[in-house]
């Protein structure tokens, strides 16, 4: 009886923790604003690597980049606007997906790699996508589409954004 | 009409005393709330890792002068089991004498190979890989292992060292 309940016991935790990685899973392909954003560690190509969580208390501004071969200069006016507020709190981080023989873009803001094989990150399906995460780790705004085309109102909803403090962008 | 009066009167401390055994029995339940969530989290613990296969990991950085960690990754028997990835502040932490816990597995019983790969840079900015594999045999007991980053500063570089408790 005894192995028996241990049995149950265990079965239950492993759905518990299959049932939670499903979860996170979910989390990065379904996410909109007023949702918490889901912590995730990814490595640098240009340093440390990052933690979410770390970045809590600081405005986060997450550029999940689509195909991007050594893009350098498509992102350098993301790079300026992160770099122009950072005084005021703003962080900027890109994300990156290596795949065939794609080279990294060269920035001063932090590059994240993300790659399967390390379990404590998660990569947002739509991308290229901007991600505005206030300083309690939720989601703000969700910018999706080509970086080039939507810089202008990313500039627009960061600046008011950042005025504003708490401005959740609620979906219609 | 005495009655009445005395009976107003006793109103009130009969529901003080009624609260006070509420309140009693609210702590009760707490505590018993709090015992079974720790005799849950015993079970699970024993469950999942039981004393018999249990090995526990653990990282320190020695100094850290001549390398910076940026990931460790560590196999057992050729299969990757447990990783992690360093931002900087964990890396001051370790800096500082921290000591991290890395995770725990469930070793059988036996000899094993493990082998920890340890990915940073070093005090030039170049990238630069440690890695060391030893055989360890597990017994009864838990298995506490320290993975020690040390500073070699005749070499200017740093090594990976395996410490059993």
């Amino acid at each position: 009886m005894g192995y028996l309940a241990r049995y149950v016991v265990l079965i239950l935790l492993g759905m518990q923790i299959h049932a939670h990685a499903d979860t996170q899973a979910d989390n990065s392909q379904s996410l909109k604003p007023g949702d918490m954003v889901p912590d995730f560690t990814l490595p640098a190509v240009n340093g440390f690597g990052q933690r979410l969580q770390e970045a809590r208390g600081s405005y986060l501004m997450v550029i999940w980049l689509g195909h991007c071969d050594e893009c350098s200069e498509r992102l350098v006016r993301y790079q300026l606007l992160a770099e122009s507020l950072e005084i005021e709190g703003l962080k900027g981080w890109f994300v990156w997906t290596p795949g065939g023989d794609r080279s990294p873009p060269n920035m001063r803001l932090p590059v994240l790699k993300y790659e399967p094989r390390w379990r404590q990150g998660w990569v947002f399906k739509d991308r290229p996508a901007i991600m505005l995460i206030n300083a309690d780790g939720r989601l703000d705004h969700l910018i999706t589409g080509d970086l080039e085309d939507n810089y202008q109102e990313t500039e627009e909803v960061v600046m008011r954004w950042m005025s504003q403090g708490r401005d959740y962008q609620r979906p219609e | 009409m005495k009655y009445l009066l005395m009976l107003i009167l006793c109103l009130p401390a009969l529901a003080s005393a009624e609260d006070a055994a509420v309140r009693e029995e609210v702590m009760s339940a707490k505590e018993t709330v709090l015992e079974l969530n720790r005799d849950l989290y015993e079970l699970e613990r024993e469950l999942l890792s039981p004393a018999t296969t249990r090995a526990a990991f653990h990282i320190t950085l020695n100094h850290g002068e001549y390398f910076e960690p940026l990931s460790v990754e560590l196999s057992v028997d050729g299969k990757l089991e447990l990783q992690h990835l360093y931002t900087e502040r964990q890396v001051k932490a370790l800096r500082m004498g921290a000591v991290q816990p890395l995770g725990d597995l469930n070793l059988a019983p036996g000899k094993h190979d493990i082998t920890v790969t340890v990915r940073g840079v070093d005090h030039q900015g170049q990238g630069r890989e440690l890695t060391i594999t030893e055989p360890v045999t597990k017994t009864g007991k838990p298995l506490i292992t320290e993975l020690l980053i040390v500073d070699r500063d005749e070499l200017q570089s740093a090594r990976l060292q395996l410490k059993y408790w």
